[in-house]
């Protein structure tokens, strides 16, 4: 036992000096995001992370293609232990960023934001999703993370289907429902939706921010008081009869987002609501079809937000070059690329984007961010709201909820949430 | 005889030391976890930070929470599906490769029918569960053969009717769990005296009755060990549903175990999540100390 016992402190001991001398030789830097491969941002941090490379050549830099629901799941035991990176890609929210930065498990990048003139590139309302105060609610307090680029969710359709149906993109909610009623007349489901996944929550939340006021907003992403049903019961309702009028499928309840996205890219159906994060895809996917986007019509707010962060952990080694990299990704140069490459460009000059899609989309959203209407995403206000109205939107598409039972449910869960903050 | 069992009894202490890795291992991995989730089924706790003491309170919400009275449901459904319809497709399908297929194909036939009834046992449950959503999508494989052969009346929203969607997740499990009954049926099947069924046939019982007065009785044993496993796996089961469904539509697929990651994961009420567990564990104890007791009182009165 005495002899086993000391070999193995033995083994232990030659192993730490092993890896100690080895850190002594080389800088590592440690990186991970969860955007795709393929995606818009995923091509634009890649082409920015060789150069970043080269800029640091005695620098190991290891990367790690992380998924949303990796981190999603188990992201705040990740960043609470000694595996967490020097800089990481982390979803934005309260029940995200917000609470790893009130758990102080993120880096306060104040200092950083003068230093590397973050401030003059992005401006009041980019930063509203950076700032956490010390419960962890966003809006206010000091910076946590930054975000290069932006997202919101709008109407995607076949461009030729409309033409050929000759008919216009509407400026108004009236104006839509005419629009897939003339397609239903045709024999055409015209909108396709999964509503097992984002889409069907993000329809009903577009619909209800259409009868959003600032107060509205201002209350339900704030968890501020008991919900105000009124705006969802207009969307359940509109949702109900747009079910019954066949403008919806009720198969959509059996259907994922790449189902739906499927049906729209394949030209089975002319529209398709979803974020801005399909662009990439459809972009490489139709080529049969010109397709486009137009926002859901509303008055002033629109599903939508600045994009997911970049966040330094509290134990981070190297900070330093955890904000170069940001400011890298912020520099005009792959900003633009970005925008090239069909993404949602936060900080883009208009005038050096090439590609049409990214060109509308840094437009589109600027329009909205300009009126202050980003109205953040519907599952934010609670933890695990995301679910909670997955599961009620699949009740209300497929008619064992009605609409007000439907509104009755969220708000139970809401005002739970709400009492108990 | 003696002088060995000496030298064991002395010998004794150094064998203990084979079971430090075990050991080390049921207590890092089985004992300390559950005890801690069982401390931590009596408070609120954010994942992070310091949990607070908040006594029986995650225990009096489960009693109210229909959604996890729902899922209770739901896991006597799966355990019919998971335990009774397995173990009764595997004795007929392990009896028929073992007595008919066998000696009217030959060996070969035989195992390629069981390896291919195994395969979903090898196979990822979430490659599978990918491959069964497309296959019962509403615009999948199914529905497009039956509406093809003209019988589109009955294609259904398999996945996203809560009238079907438990019993969509019940046909995946039914796939998976047949080939672990089938294998252990016909690993025992060998063990049986061939004469038993030769006498049997020479006194002019058919195929079924064979079944019912020889294969069924003499593979006791190994229809016990399937049925506890397949119990526990039943009042557990988790990847099916959350692959395949997610829970839904309208939470009528929820299962135990999906509530407890939903609430661990991201309400993150991690104590209500443990209260959850706690309750599931102590279920499967109980039901597993039921079952055993029983079968070595089946087993004494043979």
């Amino acid at each position: 036992m005495t002899s086993l016992s000391r070999l193995a402190l033995v083994a232990a001991a030659s192993l730490m000096l092993m890896s100690s001398t080895a850190m002594a030789q080389q800088k590592t830097f440690n990186i991970w995001w969860f955007e795709d491969p393929v995606s818009s941002e995923g091509i634009a941090w890649t082409k920015a992370l060789d150069e970043f490379k080269s800029k640091h050549p005695d620098v190991t830099v290891n990367f790690q293609q992380k998924t949303f629901q990796q981190l999603q799941a188990s992201g705040s035991m990740i960043l609470n232990s000694d595996q967490a990176p020097d800089v990481l890609e982390y979803n934005k929210g309260n029940a995200t960023a917000g609470l790893v930065s009130s758990q102080g498990l993120l880096t306060n990048l104040d200092d950083y934001v003068t230093k590397e003139g973050w401030d003059k590139i992005l401006n009041s309302g980019d930063l509203v999703l950076s700032k956490y105060d010390d419960k962890g609610i966003y809006g206010s307090g000091h910076v946590w993370g930054i975000s290069v680029y932006g997202e919101y969710v709008s109407c995607f359709y076949n461009i030729d289907m409309f033409d050929k149906a000759g008919l216009k993109v509407p400026t108004t909610i009236d104006e839509w429902v005419a629009d897939m009623d003339a397609f239903k007349k045709q024999g055409i489901t015209p909108l396709a939706l999964g509503a097992i996944d984002t889409s069907g929550q993000h329809l009903l939340a577009s619909l209800a921010y259409t009868k959003a006021d600032d107060t509205w907003i201002q209350n339900y992403q704030g968890l501020k008081a008991p919900l105000d049903g009124a705006p969802y019961l207009y969307a359940a309702q509109t949702l109900v009869d747009w079910v019954g009028k066949g403008y919806i499928s009720k198969d959509s309840t059996g259907m994922k987002d790449p189902d739906a996205a499927l049906l729209f890219t394949s030209g089975k159906a002319p529209m398709y609501v979803s974020g801005t994060w399909n662009l990439g895809n459809f972009a490489s996917t139709i080529k049969d079809f010109k397709w486009g986007q137009f926002v859901i019509p509303t008055p002033k707010y629109s599903v939508g937000s600045t994009g997911n962060l970049w966040v330094v952990p509290k134990g981070a080694k190297n900070p330093d070059l955890a904000a170069e990299w940001i400011s890298l990704t912020l520099s005009p140069k792959y900003q633009t690329e970005l925008a090239n490459d069909g993404g949602v460009a936060i900080a883009a000059d208009p005038a050096t984007i090439t590609n049409p899609v990214g060109k509308n989309a840094a437009a589109v959203f600027k329009q909205i961010s300009d009126k202050n209407g980003l109205g953040f995403y519907p599952d934010w206000p609670v933890p695990g709201y995301y679910d909670v109205l997955n599961q009620k939107d699949t009740g209300l598409f497929q008619g064992t909820l009605t609409p007000e039972q439907f509104v009755d449910q969220i708000k139970k869960v809401y005002d739970d949430a709400q009492a108990n903050q | 005889m003696a002088a060995a069992q000496g030298a064991l009894a002395t010998h004794r202490r150094a064998y203990y030391l084979y079971l430090i890795p075990g050991a080390v291992g049921f207590l890092l991995i089985v004992l300390i976890p559950q005890i801690a989730n069982f401390f931590l089924s009596f408070t609120v706790w954010k994942g992070i930070g310091l949990p607070r003491w908040a006594g029986l309170q995650n225990y009096q919400r489960l009693i109210t929470d229909d959604q996890f009275w729902g899922s209770m449901i739901h896991t006597v459904l799966l355990i019919f599906s998971m335990t009774v319809i397995p173990v009764l497709i595997g004795l007929v399908l392990a009896a028929l490769l073992f007595d008919y297929v066998r000696d009217q194909w030959g060996e070969q036939v035989s195992s390629f029918f069981r390896a291919g009834f195994y395969l979903p046992q090898i196979l990822p449950v979430t490659t599978a569960g990918v491959l069964w959503g497309w296959i019962l999508s509403p615009i999948g494989v199914v529905n497009i053969i039956l509406k093809s052969l003209g019988l589109g009346v009955i294609a259904q929203n398999w996945i996203g009717d809560a009238t079907y969607a438990i019993w969509a997740v019940s046909l995946m499990i039914v796939w998976i769990q047949v080939g672990y009954c089938l294998v252990v049926f016909m690993a025992g099947l060998s063990r049986i005296d061939p004469s038993l069924y030769e006498a049997a046939e020479l006194d002019g019982a058919g195929w079924w009755q064979r079944l019912f007065s020889i294969t069924v009785p003499m593979l006791a044993p190994e229809i016990f060990v399937v049925v506890l496993t397949t119990l526990i796996a039943a009042l557990k089961v988790f990847a099916p549903v959350f692959v395949l469904t997610a829970g839904g539509p309208d939470n009528a697929t929820l299962v135990p175990s999906y509530l407890t990651y939903y609430h661990f994961f991201t309400t993150q009420r991690v104590g209500y999540a443990a209260a959850i567990a706690v309750v599931q564990t102590i279920l499967t104890i109980v039901l597993a100390t039921i079952f055993l007791r029983f079968q070595s009182r089946q087993q004494a009165t043979e």
